[in-house]
């Protein structure tokens, strides 16, 4: 019985494999040809030269301490508010405003991010008009933390909210019991259990922030960073593959530091046998003071978004501020709206199906499975290094593998291409769910005489349902809003909202580039919306 | 169960169907020649709408899908995909074209006759012609107190320090506007100087994109930037409090030009037909917001005509913006 469930296992696994090697690594690796072949054959002359560059090194310093303090303040932050959802007996609707609050950063492309902080904290800014002053130099360190934290608190969130609802909230009481001050008990039974994912959010956040450039490229000032010289070098002034090749190499390093941190780190992961929800003991000086941090910190993140609700409907931000719709009826104007948009829609409902099924299968395989310990390891990397991967970096490495193939330009690449992109977040939260889960529920199921995938789809799935809707709207969200790698693959039929927004954002029409950009965000909300329903529908079919 | 079944069919099978739907719809892209001719442009939105009259007006309608892309992710696509690129015709920063076809030979010699006032390379004809100008946020120049400069040399003055916001020529071709000018009036030590200076002033506002400048100057954050004239213009019309000045040392101007894709015998034969409809019939209109002249026959009279146009006195190459580059971070350190 036990090799028929490694086949089934295996046959996952070896689909895994296939779609990486097809999609990641063979485009990494006519990358990583670029960055040592030149005109004269194989050489280390472009390695030599990145390095050399007076400004290259200094870049990488600043790269590493901005995303490492904004990650760490993104995981802070995220853990504040998924803890006051869990743990505290705050109202239900301030827990929901809470979580919403949360997650709205990932319903819009990252383009407004740089915006939304310009005209949020600039010289005109939403909100330095009504405090009357500038609250921070906003070009440089300060800037670049503000976006990064906005950016990366939705997956830290994610993630760390997401396994909290797994830890067996009893530890709570038996730590009491047995005597435990208040920081130990915090300790023992929260904090210990989530070292593991609160390490795997850091990381995440890590590397979005070390990977991006869209926030360098509006408030980054002078303060230089590896990834805006990656960009320059890639699809600057001068397209310079073969060095642009090199500083994404160089980039990748990291991952392999944190393959080895998430290994030590992974001791630490605990299973329980039952998720119990017991009744939290009234503490009202708890709830209040986790219930205004958590408040504090969603009026934050709201109050620097509320420009991009104010910018469409007004005549010119921030200069004419007299009520106007013309920015909403010229982007509607637009006939090809439409087309973008439905190629939106199904890229990202494609994305969300079959991402949702690698990301599924690949848990299923390191978390609960005997398979040998080099098939796991072969994902978790795989994982890992999907993570350090610019999605420019994907673009242009797929310009340089795909043309001239039936793939060219199709929405069918598009998906693969997030799929891969994206891979680590919902690959994550599965592992991190199911690893939860009671180890035994296989064996018990197969004992009583059934199969491997009914055990799969009568147990593990329906215990898994909240996670697996959660990486299936993460996945959906995240095509809705993916830009830096679409823009070098979508073609002339295959349009998307997002590639549409990099087209006006290029033209100046930055009012059109909001109109669109609040239609995303209202299409996810509603996408949301329909996943939590059905959420529930489900949950109550079960009962 | 059986809802959950049977929903989980339907969303695999509606994904499956539009997901093949996806493919088919952008798999039959082969070129034949009842196939609709793929254009891409780096152009502005209203060369765009010059294009697209002057094609629909001459029974083009519908034969013809356009996607605009940025210059640096078109400079890619360009230069990776080379004649695979999807695009039967392109528009593009004239010398960005150059390297590519030095790199891919992937264009075919126009079949029409094009008589430009300057020499181009056969395998591609300009329309239009941008030109460099100094822009103003009124609003915050009388907030502060700055005086109005008159050329790009004044922008090297201590008064404007942390007032103003250029581009990077590492990473857009707008700066080399401004180059051009420095290098012409000044030579390239002087250029040099007058660029460090510049590049004091403008600190944290070194953009990487040639429309962070107006951006900057649009929001407030800074009250002098250096862009492209006709979009300063637009925005004054609009109303906003955007003005611009005319350099003393020159409108410096870069030219787009459109190319023909040669893909063999699967290149479209519409396309060199709607090149030459573009150039024979677009550059009117075109020049209501390009006004230089680019075809013998042109004159510049429009009302939106800058004061000072000038060309570099060497070929706008590939090698020449290199060139400039390098004495851009010269003068960064």
């Amino acid at each position: 019985m036990d090799t028929r469930k490694n086949i089934e296992l295996k046959i996952i696994f070896w689909t895994i494999a296939a779609v990486f090697s097809l999609f990641l690594a063979l485009p990494l690796l006519v990358l990583l040809g670029r960055s040592f072949v030149g005109d004269q054959g194989v050489t280390l002359e472009f390695y030599r030269s990145v390095i050399a560059d007076r400004k290259f090194l200094p870049a990488l310093g600043n790269s590493f301490l901005v995303a490492a303090a904004a990650a760490l303040a993104a995981t802070v932050i995220a853990f504040v508010l998924a803890y006051m959802i869990h743990y505290t007996n705050a109202p239900l609707w301030l827990k929901q405003a809470v979580r919403a609050a949360a997650m709205l950063p990932m319903f819009l492309p990252t383009i407004t991010y740089g915006f939304a902080i310009i005209y949020s904290f600039g010289k005109q800014g939403l909100i330095t008009r009504l405090l009357g002053t500038q609250l921070f130099d906003l070009y440089g360190f300060m800037g670049l933390m503000t976006g990064y934290v906005i950016y990366t608190v939705p997956v830290a969130f994610l993630l760390i909210h997401n396994t909290m609802g797994y830890i067996d909230k009893k530890t709570l009481v038996v730590s009491k019991v047995m005597g435990d001050g208040t920081f130990s008990t915090f300790w023992i039974a929260v904090v210990r259990p989530l070292l593991g994912t609160l390490a795997g959010a850091f990381i995440q956040a890590f590397f979005l922030s070390f990977t991006d450039f869209g926030i360098p490229a509006s408030v980054g000032g002078s303060y230089d960073v590896v990834a805006a010289i990656l960009y320059n070098k890639m699809i600057g002034g001068i397209p310079d593959f073969s060095r642009g090749a090199v500083v994404a190499v160089i980039m990748l390093i990291p991952s392999i530091g944190s393959i080895c941190i998430l290994r030590i780190l992974e001791r630490f992961n605990i299973r329980y046998n039952r998720i119990s929800d017991i009744d939290l003991k009234k503490d009202p000086a708890r709830d209040i003071s986790w219930g205004t941090a958590g408040s504090v910190l969603s009026i934050l993140i709201l109050s620097i978004f509320a420009v991009i609700f104010v910018v469409p409907m007004v005549e010119e931000w921030p200069y004419k501020t007299g009520f106007s719709l013309d920015h909403i009826r010229n982007a509607f104007l637009d006939h090809e709206l439409l087309d973008s948009y439905s190629h939106s829609i199904t890229m990202a409902a494609c994305t969300a199906l079959f991402g949702t099924l690698l990301a599924y299968g690949a848990a299923l395989i390191t978390a609960r499975s005997t398979l040998p310990d080099r098939y796991k390891r072969a994902i978790d990397s795989i994982s890992l290094v999907t993570n350090a991967i610019p999605g420019m970096v994907l673009g242009v490495a797929y310009m340089f593998l795909f043309p001239g193939t039936p793939l060219q330009n199709t929405l069918t690449l598009m998906v693969l291409c997030n799929i891969v992109h994206y891979f680590s977040t919902p690959y994550l939260m599965m592992k991190n769910s199911l690893s939860k889960m009671n180890a035994g529920w296989e064996t018990t199921a197969m004992l009583m005489g059934d199969s491997w995938l009914k055990t799969i789809i009568r147990v593990v799935t329906p215990n898994a349902l909240s996670s697996l809707l959660e990486v299936f709207s993460y996945y959906f969200i995240n095509a809705m809003v993916t830009i830096s790698a679409l823009v070098f693959i979508a073609g002339a039929r295959t349009m998307v909202l997002t590639t549409k927004i990099k087209q006006l954002q290029y033209i100046n029409k930055f009012n059109e580039v909001f109109v669109l950009s609040l239609l995303i965000l209202i299409t996810n909300l509603i996408a949301k919306a329909l996943f939590s329903l059905l959420a529930k529908k489900l949950a109550e079919k079960k009962k | 169960m059986k809802m959950r079944k049977s929903l989980a069919c339907c969303l695999t099978v509606a994904a499956a169907v539009s997901l093949l739907a996806g493919c088919s719809s952008a798999g039959g892209s082969a070129s034949g020649s009842d196939e609709q001719v793929v254009i891409y442009s780096n152009a502005d939105d209203e060369a765009l709408t010059a294009i697209k009259n002057a094609l629909d007006s001459n029974g083009y309608e519908g034969k013809y899908i356009v996607q605009g892309f940025g210059t640096s992710e078109l400079g890619g696509k360009l230069l990776a995909e080379g004649k695979n690129l999807e695009a039967d015709l392109v528009t593009m920063s004239t010398f960005y074209l150059q390297s590519a076809q030095d790199a891919n030979s992937m264009f075919l010699p126009l079949d029409f006759e094009v008589k430009t006032l300057e020499e181009f390379p056969d395998y591609c004809a300009p329309i239009t012609s941008q030109e460099g100008a100094i822009l103003l946020n009124t609003e915050l120049m009388e907030q502060e107190g700055l005086p109005r400069p008159a050329s790009i040399k004044d922008l090297a003055s201590p008064v404007y320090e942390g007032q103003l916001a250029v581009t990077d020529i590492q990473s857009s071709s707008t700066a080399w506007l401004l180059i051009q000018a420095l290098a012409d009036a000044y030579g390239e030590d002087g250029a040099e100087k007058i660029l460090a200076d510049i590049y004091k002033n403008a600190g944290d506002h070194i953009e990487t994109s040639g429309s962070g400048p107006l951006k900057l100057c649009r929001a407030g954050e800074v009250a002098i930037g250096f862009g492209l004239r006709h979009q300063a213009v637009a925005d004054k019309a609009d109303g906003l409090p955007i003005d611009f000045v005319d350099p003393t040392e020159g409108n410096f101007s870069l030219t787009e030009s459109v190319a023909v894709l040669d893909k063999g015998g699967k290149t479209n034969p519409l396309a060199m037909d709607m090149a030459q409809c573009i150039i024979e019939n677009s550059r009117k209109e075109l020049q209501q917001t390009y006004p230089n002249p680019l075809y013998k026959g042109e004159s510049s009279d429009s009302a939106n005509k800058s004061a000072y146009p000038k060309t570099f006195p060497e070929p706008l190459t590939f090698e020449l913006f290199q060139k400039h580059q390098q004495l851009s971070e010269d003068a960064k350190q």
